[in-house]
């Protein structure tokens, strides 16, 4: 089962790194929520011992091992509340640029960043989410194609 | 307390003290500094009248890791040497900072830095000297490049200084980690750090020549020794006492020192012998022409220097009795002229101003005890009897005799080298017609360079202290007790002859330098053009660009980002699969008849994300990710998680519903754009190979900690036994509200934020 385990997590994996490379800010996300379950998946195959629920009391067999369980259950919670958090800030993006697309995104922060200081490319390294939010009205009128 | 002991504890304290008198007044610092550097050369000579004596702690015993310093016949000619000379080098600093000081308008608080760097590069040195485990003697190796560093670069406000410490730092730091590596080498093949078992268990096994060689490169770049070798002459940017310090007596030694202590090791391989006889003639060679050549009064002695190890890296190569007894003795004889023509150098340079063999000369008459001391030194180096040198020249022409004619040429050719540039170093700053006038100077700044010049003659009229310090030295180094003994043979035996030649080949060269001169600059002019430091320039280019070129990628845009981490992380993991040894750490795993609908369900799950790659609009998308998210549920069920089943399935619920709701609230031509701009065949391919090494990598990775989890299941057991404790039957719930209670309420205070944040972004309309 660990051979089959590792091809699984394997192959979620590379779905979620092939979304994550999308121009598309959703796919992007889909990819976050796709990694996230190779990796849940991850920490339930890790569990030292399979066998019946955890519950008590117990009928003698041998039970499944509650710690990834327990662990498991928090992954899960906390992706979703960070996948639901970027997927409203995609809806925040798309309400000001009216695009969901990174090349154009990009584009316009560097124009942005042009016309704030010429000289410094410093705010593209800075990640989009966190700055649109900041970027002035008057900047997101030339993304509008 | 023994006395490595103590030994240790007071080169370490000095540093300390420094710091200490510092924070009370930076003016007591160099005061401070000469009383500690003069109570540790009293210990240490002291210790010469002490058995051996030995520290052993343990350190890191899970890794058979020892604290381990012992003090033998090597440790103490080499920590000798750094505390001996550092006691004199401090003295004169003491005097010497504050006129550098002075003149470059700076605070008297930076005395403290140089103070500090100094003793603590004093400490290194003579921890170094005296460690035994590979890690330790490659962490004092370390210290003392760190300590160099800060100790070249000392004069931060100036660009050459800056560069000239990181040149040294990087091809000495480079070179300490071939020194490293070689130690794993050597643990591998002996199975122990300890370097006294290692030469106790004898014999040359199968990867040790190469762990050596690795080992030979990093002590050959501290020696400064050709292809190596140009980070010395830059380096002599620091100040005075630092070049004669580091340069003479410490730094370039530390080299040799660990050649010597390896040595046991490193004669048992013919061929590395050999790099070592190549390597030294080249320096001695290169030293010595380029040394003629220099007009900077530190540049003619930094070439000495790489000249001069030159020699004793060639004694290395010649090996046999004279050869080890000789190198030892001639580190010591070296060690005291060489820091004494460098403080001459800057005693010279204080009282004139200039910095150049042409602007100074004729100071015989102002300046006679420096002119007398430095004589002396100067005698020393170039080999003329009644000095120390003489007696190291003798071994070195003795060891090539025995060896034949091509090897007596050499000898000589280089020794002739030496005598030219010395000869015209001291002549022109002493004699002649004096050049530009001299201010009186601090007698701080002379009876150092007189005491070491004293030594020098003592040396050539009483040699026995100091060839029982080299014999005890070339006894570690042979791992076999060595009897050195020399006098003055007034005979013409072949060693005399040499060193007449020697004598007159020089004054020759001197003679005649006006018609190789051009030459000499020709052969100087052409190695700044394609020699080692060129290289070095061109490598830190191409580096710089390398770097700046994925650096620009990588903050290119997000998804760049993400393709910078994921595909050198899958290269560099493949790679390391592939060169690691690791039959049976991967294993298939049993599966069970039971396990066939797991099997169905994983598979289902993967199906789905392998859909949702292809999918081209953002509803099916939507649908695709929940039937992944359904299958792990499946998944889940089937591994007896029912609590994971439950909230998995709520979790997937609620996230579907949530992507389906935002794509109500955006338009249909904005997602239909979207889906089309990312249709494009090459970056779909180009993203697919990425995606695949990144899986490939995450296989590897998760397979091979699958079949290693711990067979420890205490912690199971436990809370097993603890949950009907609080009241409670399902474990996984009783772990999470109970055993980690406070996990789960800071989980639960994230998912109140995310919430107040979703309903608030949501709340707040558009923003035009």
């Amino acid at each position: 089962m660990t051979l089959v385990f590792s091809l699984a997590i394997a192959a979620l994996f590379a779905v979620g790194a092939f979304l994550m490379l999308r121009r598309d800010l959703i796919r992007l996300i889909a990819g976050m929520i796709m990694i996230g379950n190779a990796a849940n998946l991850f920490i339930m195959a890790s569990a030292l011992r399979r066998g019946r629920a955890a519950v008590l009391p117990g009928n003698g067999d041998e039970m499944a091992d509650p710690l990834v369980q327990a662990l498991v259950l928090t992954a899960i919670v906390i992706s979703f509340a960070t996948a639901a958090m970027a997927l409203v800030i995609v809806y925040r993006v798309y309400t000001s640029h009216y695009s969901m697309d990174l090349t154009e995104l990009s584009a316009a922060e560097e124009e942005q960043s042009e016309r704030d200081e010429p000289e410094s490319g410093d705010l593209v390294e800075q990640d989009i989410e966190e700055d649109i939010e900041e970027m002035p009205d008057d900047a997101k009128v030339g993304v509008l194609a | 307390m023994n006395a490595a002991m103590m030994l240790l504890v007071i080169s370490f304290a000095a540093p300390l003290l420094v710091l200490v008198a510092g924070t009370i007044n930076a003016r007591l610092v160099p005061h401070v500094a000469v009383l500690a550097t003069a109570l540790a050369a009293v210990v240490v000579g002291w210790s010469f009248w002490q058995p051996d004596a030995a520290i052993r702690w343990t350190w890191a015993e899970v890794y058979g890791l020892h604290f381990e310093l012992r003090l033998d016949g090597l440790a103490r000619l080499y920590a000798l040497l750094a505390i001996g000379i550092g006691f004199l080098v401090v003295a004169y600093a003491s005097r010497y900072m504050e006129l550098h000081l002075h003149h470059g308008d700076r605070p008297a608080s930076d005395h403290i830095r140089f103070f500090f760097f100094l003793l603590l590069f004093m400490a290194a040195m003579v921890g170094l000297v005296m460690a035994q485990d590979l890690i330790l003697i490659f962490v004092f190796w370390d210290l003392t490049a760190i300590a160099s560093f800060f100790l070249i670069g000392f004069d931060q406000h100036e660009e050459d200084s800056r560069s000239s410490a990181m040149m040294a730092l990087v091809v000495t730091g480079v070179t300490a980690v071939l020194v490293l590596v070689g130690a794993m080498l050597l643990h591998h093949d002996y199975g122990t750090w300890s370097l006294p078992a290692i030469i106790e268990q004898g014999g040359i096994q199968d990867s040790a020549p190469w762990a050596l060689l690795l080992i030979a490169i990093g002590a050959l770049a501290k020696s400064a020794q050709v292809p190596l070798h140009f980070w010395l002459p830059r380096a002599m940017a620091a100040p005075t006492p630092v070049s004669a310090y580091l340069h003479s007596a410490a730094m370039v030694a530390a080299g040799v020192f660990l050649i010597g202590r390896f040595y046991p090791l490193m004669q048992q391989v013919d061929w590395l012998l050999d790099v070592f006889l190549v390597i030294g003639f080249a320096s001695m060679l290169v030293g010595g022409i380029l040394a003629l050549t220099r007009n900077v009064l530190k540049q003619v002695l930094a070439y000495s220097t790489i000249s001069q190890y030159g020699y004793v890296v060639f004694m290395f190569g010649m090996g046999g009795d004279y050869g080890i007894k000789g190198a030892s003795f001639y580190v010591l004889a070296h060690a005291i002229v060489k820091s004494a023509l460098f403080l001459t150098a800057g005693a010279v340079t204080e009282a004139t101003g200039k910095k150049t063999l042409a602007d100074i000369g004729g100071l015989r008459q102002t300046m006679p005890m420096l002119a007398l001391g430095s004589g002396m030194a100067a005698a020393g180096l170039v080999a003329l009897p009644l000095t120390i040198g003489f007696f190291k020249d003798e071994l070195f022409f003795a060891r090539a005799a025995q060896l034949g004619a091509p090897y007596m040429v050499m000898a000589v050719a280089g020794a002739a080298l030496t005598f030219a540039y010395i000869f015209r170093f001291w002549t022109h700053i002493f004699l002649g017609r004096e050049i530009s006038p001299s201010q009186p100077i601090s007698t701080w700044l002379v009876w150092p360079v007189v005491v070491l010049g004293l030594l020098t003659v003592l040396g050539g009229i009483w040699p026995a202290p100091f060839t029982h310090i080299a014999e005890a030295a070339a006894s570690v180094s042979t791992n076999s007790p060595q009897k050195l003994h020399v006098e003055y043979v007034i005979a013409p035996i072949v060693e005399n002859l040499m060193a007449i030649s020697t004598w007159v080949f020089g004054f020759g060269i001197y003679w005649t330098r006006r018609r190789w001169w051009r030459v000499a600059l020709g052969i100087a002019h052409l190695g700044e053009q394609l020699g080692p430091a060129h290289w070095y320039y061109r490598g830190l280019n191409g580096l710089n660009h390398l770097s700046d070129s994925i650096h620009s990628f990588e903050v290119r845009d997000l998804r760049s980002r993400v393709a910078s981490i994921l595909l050198p992380a899958g290269i560099l993991v493949g790679l390391a699969v592939l060169v690691t040894p690791n039959a049976n750490s991967f294993e298939i795993g049993p599966i069970q008849q039971s396990d066939f609908t797991l099997v169905i369900m994983l598979i289902a799950a993967v199906v789905s994300g392998l859909v949702v790659m292809t999918l081209r609009d953002h509803l099916r998308l939507a649908i695709g990710l929940s039937s992944v998210g359904y299958s792990l549920a499946g998944v889940y069920a089937f591994m007896s998680a029912p609590n994971v089943t439950l909230v998995a399935i709520v979790v997937e619920t609620i996230l579907s519903m949530f992507l389906i709701g935002m794509m109500v609230l955006m338009p249909r031509t904005i997602l239909r754009f979207e889906t089309e701009a990312d249709s494009d065949r090459r970056s779909i391919s180009r993203d697919a190979v990425i995606a695949t090494v990144a899986g490939l990598l995450v296989f590897f990775v998760s397979w091979g900690a699958l079949s290693r989890t711990s067979w420890n299941t205490e912690i199971i057991d436990s809370q097993t036994v603890l949950t009907p404790a609080v009241h409670g039957k399902n474990i996984v719930t009783v772990i999470l509200a109970d055993f980690r209670g406070f996990d789960t309420m800071g989980e639960i205070t994230v998912i109140t934020i995310t919430l107040i944040g979703i309903i608030s972004l949501l709340r707040s309309g558009r923003l035009r």
